[in-house]
């Protein structure tokens, strides 16, 4: 089940809010964790049970790993998670390479990737690890932890949260009408950018199929659009929901496509992500801690293996490396220089962004260097077409709109407005728009035929 | 205070959508769309289950067609779209794009064309294709087919009657995507320039329907007004003897049955008739084949006055092994080939 779904919206939410605000409190979680399992199983049936396994093992190897014999414990689920991950995530993977490495002929197993379990894998595995390191205690209620693994806002596309950011909540969590307003609010402005842009750009870039030299930079950029509001668009919606039940969910995104430099960027982008490698993988290989050659070694590997968490494709892991290597020269050399620049950072920034995406995005390799060429004329193909001048045309306004929603322009002017008379107009307004906003999803979603979750993949 | 407003405002709309969608009954069909409308799947423990939920959802969401109109309307007038889903709005006019040309499907509808015409040694072959309204479309500005590309095409199958210079933008209908019966009347001339069946002109009574809703009304969920649909009728008429394939009790060109129905253009041959048999016993010995789409439907009734046979086949219902069965013996028949650009452009239809 997706968020920006009616099934989900007018049913399942409706529901569990009436189910969740009349049992007594002490059943709420329990509540919870019913109905979070009950969204992933009428999303994944066939893996509920590799869900509930995951939620279990992780929650007694917590407890194991403060006892005798605590290191072996930590090698076991270290072992546990990952070996789930490879197995459901990247056989077929290792499969398809190797039959091409050896001429094999090797059958690939019939296994389809659970949903979300990069990111439930993730949380597990990270729990584990902060008890070992001390960071806080196991938790004492196998209900509470199975609630807080599968809690549904975040179970399938994150943020990535970690025990310790709601461990608090686990036990005792008072709502308010603010919290659950400013929930609500943050729901609906993530709805609005997943149903009002991510899938309106998606079907743009979907007709965009002729072939020249304006398109091909359409596609890339309209892509980067397309995500950012796809995935910031369901981290909102995650974190309002978390709200609406008391949860504080850490933030995800803070306005990546207005970075200063790559370093920037993955200050600003799936944040939740870059965080969990940089404390349990960065950090422990030593960091920036070490000699220059072994500090570029775990920049890469850390790349290396977000590029690979991110999907069994070369074209991920290339994705990966070519921020490994940006990001090496900007620590190395040109971050000092981009310091002294007032606009060519963001111009540099941007364009590097979307080079990434367009690997991101890629099939293969070749198609990578194909829609480079073409990108920079160095392909024989024409500047345009009526057909891309068309959608250029058609979808000038959504297009100002997406790129003007992906700054933080509205937010300021809106801060800017609440310290004034205003204000009051404002506070009138407010109820209204989230209202509009979800007629007019609905609508969309009523009259639309594109709806994936893009990082349902991952 | 505003928080509580927002809290019950979003509660409460969500709450109040769900109770009208599980106590409203749920709908068959969808006239403005004219399909089939979902219904509750029945439980099955697989992925694809959810998704059919979802689909029933949304086809029975309250309201359904008023937030299809708030969508259309957003596009074209706040995000300034040229389009919503493919739909143009251009004057009073409606248009939907067939954009791009698909050189696949003509090729296919050619070779259809020419397996047909070798099933005919003895007939006179003639090729017919109309235009769609967005030929007369003249904005550079929206994304049409090459039209072209597919007359040039076409021009060689028998003897071809090129109709797009008696047309225009007002011989189409504004919220359907065909042609109006009463606007017809030089393409029969045209035609008679080509095959000689002696036309003459003949006095037709023009009877309207005012209330004509087109396929793109309900496609476009925007507000429109309705179109006036006119047949017409002729004493000639009263002496014909018709009979369908699919339906043996009707016996006239027009069902008047037809006109409150889903698609008021049925009213002409009946609608979606695989076989027809049109005699005209005032006439004698000439005889013609048509091979159409709908838009034969409302065509072939002005030619009837100059044939004394008139076999209309729509072979996207039935296929040659069938039809040459009911066509039976003709002795040199004239062989139309009448089929609009917006099936040559997609003629997977048509059944070889």
């Amino acid at each position: 089940m997706v968020f920006s779904s009616i099934t989900f919206l007018y049913y399942f939410l409706v529901l569990l809010l009436l189910v969740y605000f009349i049992v007594p409190k002490n059943y709420r979680n329990f509540v919870l964790l019913i109905f979070s399992l009950l969204f992933y199983f009428l999303g994944e049936p066939k893996y509920i049970l590799v869900l509930i396994l995951s939620g279990v093992l992780n929650y007694y190897f917590g407890k194991l790993v403060t006892g005798r014999n605590k290191k072996l414990f930590l090698v076991l689920a270290c072992f546990y998670n990952i070996f789930q991950l490879l197995v459901f995530k990247y056989t077929n993977f290792f499969i398809d390479n190797i039959n091409n490495l050896f001429h094999l002929n090797i059958s690939f197993l019939n296994i389809v990737m659970p949903i979300g379990i990069s990111f439930f894998t993730f949380q597990g595995l990270g729990y584990v690890i902060d008890v070992y390191k001390g960071v806080h205690e196991p938790s004492d209620n196998l209900l509470y932890f199975m609630t807080y693994l599968c809690l549904f806002p975040q179970l399938v596309a994150g943020p990535i949260v970690r025990y310790s950011d709601v461990a608090s909540s686990l036990y005792k969590r008072d709502t308010s009408y603010n919290e659950i307003a400013e929930g609500v609010g943050r729901f609906v402005i993530g709805l609005a950018k997943k149903v009002l842009l991510a899938n309106v750009l998606g079907e743009v870039i979907a007709s965009l199929v002729d072939v020249n030299v304006l398109s091909s930079w359409l596609n890339p950029i309209l892509f980067t659009l397309q995500i950012y509001f796809d995935f910031s668009g369901y981290s909102d919606m995650a974190i309002g929901l978390g709200l609406v039940f008391g949860f504080k969910f850490p933030e995800n995104f803070n306005y990546p496509l207005i970075s200063s430099s790559i370093t920037d960027f993955w200050r600003r982008w799936h944040i939740s992500l870059s965080s969990w490698f940089r404390d349990y993988v960065y950090i422990p290989l030593g960091g920036n801690r070490v000699s220059k050659l072994k500090w570029i070694r775990n920049i890469f590997i850390v790349w290396f293996l977000t590029g690979f968490w991110h999907g069994a494709s070369w074209n991920f892991i290339l994705w990966g490396l070519y921020f490994g290597v940006i990001l090496v020269i900007e620590k190395m050399f040109l971050g000092k220089y981009l310091e002294k620049t007032k606009v060519i950072k963001y111009f540099y920034s941007l364009l590097v962004i979307i080079i990434g995406f367009l690997i991101f995005n890629s099939n293969s390799i070749s198609d990578v260097i194909i829609e480079l060429k073409n990108m920079f004329f160095i392909s024989d193909i024409p500047f345009t077409s009526k057909e891309t001048i068309y959608y250029l045309k058609s979808n000038l306004v959504l297009f100002i709109l997406a790129i003007v929603a992906a700054t933080p322009l509205v937010k300021n002017v809106i801060c800017r407005l609440k310290k004034t008379r205003v204000s009051i107009v404002l506070d009138i307004l407010e109820p209204v728009i989230y209202i509009a906003l979800l007629t007019l999803c609905t609508a969309f979603l009523i009259d639309a035929s594109f709806n994936p979750f893009l990082y349902f993949r991952f | 205070m505003k928080n509580k407003i927002i809290v019950f405002l979003f509660v409460g709309y969500l709450g109040l959508f769900s109770i009208l969608g599980l106590i409203l009954k749920d709908k068959e069909i969808s006239s403005s769309e004219r399909r089939k409308l979902a219904s509750f799947p029945k439980v099955e423990l697989n992925n694809n289950y959810i998704t059919k939920v979802d689909k029933y959802f949304l086809d029975q969401f309250p309201f359904r067609d008023g937030f299809r109109s708030i969508k259309a309307n957003y596009n074209y007038k706040v995000l300034r779209k040229l389009d919503n889903n493919g739909i143009y709005l251009k004057d009073n006019y409606i248009f939907k794009s067939n954009y791009p040309t698909n050189e696949k499907s003509i090729s296919k509808f050619i070779n259809h064309l020419e397996k047909i015409s070798s099933l005919f040694p003895d007939g006179n072959i003639y090729t017919m294709i109309i235009p769609d309204k967005n030929y007369y479309l003249d904005d550079d500005y929206f994304l049409n087919i090459d039209y072209n590309y597919i007359y040039n095409k076409v021009e060689n199958i028998g003897n071809f009657i090129d109709v797009r210079d008696v047309l225009s933008l007002s011989s189409y209908y504004e919220t359907d995507t065909h042609w109006k019966q009463e606007k017809l009347n030089e393409v029969v001339i045209k035609m008679d320039e080509v095959m000689n069946f002696s036309y003459y002109d003949i006095l037709y009574k023009e009877n309207i329907y005012d209330k004509f809703y087109g396929v793109y009304y309900g496609e476009s969920a925007v507000d429109r007004k309705p179109d006036n649909l006119v047949y017409l009728t002729t004493s000639i008429f009263d002496q014909v003897s018709v009979k369908y394939l699919e339906n043996s009790n009707l016996k006239e060109i027009y069902n008047l049955f037809k006109l409150d129905g889903l698609d008021s253009y049925e009213v002409y041959l009946d609608g979606a008739s695989s076989f027809i048999e049109i005699s005209n016993p005032s006439v004698s010995s000439k005889e013609l084949v048509v091979f159409r789409d709908s838009f034969g439907s409302s065509l072939v009734p002005l030619l009837v006055p100059y044939y004394s046979k008139i076999i209309v086949i729509d072979d996207r219902y039935i296929s040659s092994n069938y039809f040459m069965d009911l066509v039976g013996d003709l002795k040199k028949p004239d062989v139309l080939f009448l089929y609009s650009t917006l099936l040559v452009n997609d003629s997977s239809s048509l059944k070889d």
